[in-house]
C-alpha cells in the first residue's frame, strides 16, 4: 500500500494511458476493466470495510461498481481519474445501502456501525506489544468523527487531497485539517502507548 | 511578529509531508523548517504517526480479505453477458430453482397484471432509454414465496428493502430485456417483500423505475406495511396478502386502503 502522492500521480497516468487505448472493442474494455478490478478491488474492500460494511456486502458493492465503470466507459464517457471515479462511486453505492439498512433496522445506527466496524479480532500470530497498540488506534479511530474517519482510510488508500475532496464532496482545505486533526488525535493515542 | 517567524501548523506540515503544497508555499514552509528545531521535530512526529498509522491499517485486512477470484469470474460474466457472449442462462436458473426451498405461490399466475409501458421495453432498448415500469410483467414476475406460517413470520422483525445480490439485479434487468439501460434508474423490488414470506428468487423480483411518480416504491412500502399488519393480527391470510400483492399490487393498495389515489403521507 503506499501513502505517498508519486505513486498515485503514476497510476493516474496509467490509467489513463491504459483506458484510453486503440479501438476501444467491447474485449479490450473488459479486460480493461479487469486489470482495474485486480488492482483496486483490495483498496476498495478496505475501504467500503472502514465504512462499517460487512465483507459480504462490500464485495457486491464493488460488483456493482466495476459494472458501472464498464457501462460507464462502454458509453464513451469520462475515463480521467478512474480511481477517485471508482472510490466516489463505490462510497456512494455503500452509504445509500447502509442508509437504507439503518432505516430498516431495529437497532440503533450508532451502535450497530460501531459493532460493524473493522474489527481485528483476536489473532494468534499477533505479536503482545503490537496487539496493545493496534486496539488503542482502533479505539481513536473508531472516535474520529465519520468524515474524519473516511479521509483517513481514503489517504492511506492512496488517494490524492484532490480525490478526497471529491469523494467526499468536501473542500480541499477541509481534507487537509480533517487529516491534520485525525493524524493528531492517533499521534497523541500511539504517544500514550510507548513504552 | 513576521509571518515567516510563527510556527508552522500541523495542516502545513503534513501537507509538506504528503507534497500537496504549491511550489510558493513548499518555499515558505522549506525555509521555515530549515531555521526551526522545533517544527522539524513536529514534522518527523507526523511522520512517525503517518507510518503507525499505515502500520495499523494494514495490520487490521492482512490476510483477511476474501480470495478475488469468485468476484472476479462474476464480474468478467456480467460484462460477457452485457457484450452478448454469453447467451445461455437456462442451466443456472434450473439450478436456482433446484436449490431454492420455495414454492411459487399457487394461482399467482392466473392473475393478470396490468403491464403499463411493458410494451416498449424492447430487448433493443438503448444505453439511454429507461421504460418505465409500475407494475411487474406476471410472466417474468409471478411472484415467489418461502414456505412459512404466519406465526414464524410475524415472530420475525420486519424485513424492508432488503439488499438484493448485484448478479441477481443484472438477471432481473435482463430477462426483462433492459440489461443495457442505466441500473440506477431502476430499483430491484421485491414483488412479495420478504415482511411478506416473499422469496429471494427472480421470479419474484422487477424492475421499478424511480421515474414512476404516483405509484413508486413508498407507496408501495405502505401497503406491505399494511398487509402485514392485517396478517399478524390475524385479519387476513398470510397466503391471501401475498396473492393480492403479487396479483397487482396498485389494485390491492386501493383496496385496502379504500382510496383510488395513493395516499400523501405514502408518497
Amino acid at each position: 500500500m503506499s501513502f505517498g502522492l508519486t505513486d498515485a500521480a503514476a497510476l493516474r497516468a496509467v490509467h489513463l494511458t491504459s483506458v484510453a487505448g486503440p479501438g476501444n472493442s467491447p474485449d479490450w474494455l473488459e479486460e480493461a476493466v479487469i486489470a482495474l478490478f485486480d488492482e483496486f478491488r483490495d483498496p476498495l474492500l478496505r475501504y467500503l470495510s472502514s465504512l462499517g460494511i460487512e465483507f459480504p456486502e462490500c464485495e457486491d458493492v464493488i460488483q456493482e461498481t466495476f459494472f458501472a465503470l464498464f457501462q460507464h466507459l462502454r458509453g464513451g464517457k469520462s475515463h480521467h481519474n478512474v480511481r477517485g471515479w471508482l472510490f466516489r462511486v463505490a462510497h456512494n453505492l455503500a452509504l445509500k445501502r447502509r442508509h437504507r439498512r439503518r432505516r430498516d433496522s431495529d437497532v440503533p445506527a450508532e451502535a450497530r456501525a460501531e459493532n460493524s466496524a473493522i474489527d481485528p479480532g483476536p489473532s494468534p500470530e499477533d505479536q503482545a506489544a503490537n496487539r496493545q497498540m493496534q486496539q488503542q488506534l482502533l479505539a481513536v479511530v473508531r472516535a474520529l468523527p465519520g468524515q474524519d474517519r473516511q479521509c483517513l482510510f481514503l489517504r492511506a488508500e492512496g488517494l490524492a487531497y484532490r480525490e478526497i475532496a471529491g469523494i467526499l464532496n468536501m473542500s480541499l482545505g477541509a481534507v487537509s485539517l480533517s487529516l491534520a486533526r485525525s493524524l493528531a488525535r492517533v499521534g497523541r493515542r500511539a504517544k500514550q502507548c510507548e513504552p | 511578529m513576521k509571518r515567516e517567524d510563527r510556527h508552522l501548523s500541523d495542516q502545513d506540515l503534513l501537507l509538506d509531508v504528503d507534497g500537496e503544497l504549491s511550489t510558493r508555499d513548499e518555499k515558505r514552509v522549506r525555509a521555515h523548517l530549515k531555521a526551526c528545531w522545533k517544527c522539524r521535530a513536529r514534522r518527523e512526529e507526523l511522520e512517525t504517526t503517518i507510518s503507525d498509522f499505515v502500520r495499523f491499517h494494514e495490520g487490521q485486512f492482512e490476510a483477511k480479505l476474501p480470495p478475488p477470484d469468485g468476484p472476479r469470474a462474476l464480474l468478467k460474466a456480467q460484462m460477457a453477458q452485457l457484450a452478448g457472449m454469453e447467451p445461455n442462462r437456462s442451466s443456472s436458473r434450473l439450478a436456482l430453482l433446484q436449490n431454492l426451498r420455495w414454492a411459487l405461490t399457487a394461482g399467482v399466475c392466473g392473475l393478470v397484471a396490468v403491464g403499463l409501458f411493458l410494451s416498449n421495453v424492447g430487448r433493443r432498448t438503448s444505453p439511454a432509454q429507461v421504460a418505465i415500469v409500475s407494475i411487474p410483467d406476471a410472466r417474468l414476475t409471478p411472484g415467489a414465496a418461502l414456505l412459512v406460517d404466519r406465526r414464524q413470520l410475524c415472530t420475525q422483525p420486519n424485513i424492508k428493502n432488503k439488499a438484493v445480490p448485484f448478479a441477481l439485479q443484472r438477471r432481473v434487468l435482463d430477462e426483462y430485456g433492459i440489461s443495457r439501460a442505466e441500473p440506477r434508474a431502476y430499483e430491484i423490488d421485491y414483488l412479495i417483500t420478504p415482511a411478506l414470506g416473499g422469496a429471494d428468487d427472480i421470479h419474484n423480483l422487477w424492475p421499478q423505475s424511480y421515474s414512476a411518480t404516483a405509484w413508486n416504491a413508498d407507496v408501495k412500502d405502505a401497503l406491505e406495511d399494511r398487509l402485514r399488519e392485517m396478517v399478524c393480527n390475524g385479519n387476513l391470510d398470510l397466503t391471501e396478502a401475498q396473492q393480492e400483492i403479487a396479483g397487482n399490487w396498485i389494485a390491492a393498495y386501493k383496496k385496502y386502503f379504500h382510496t383510488d389515489r395513493p395516499l400523501p403521507e405514502a408518497r
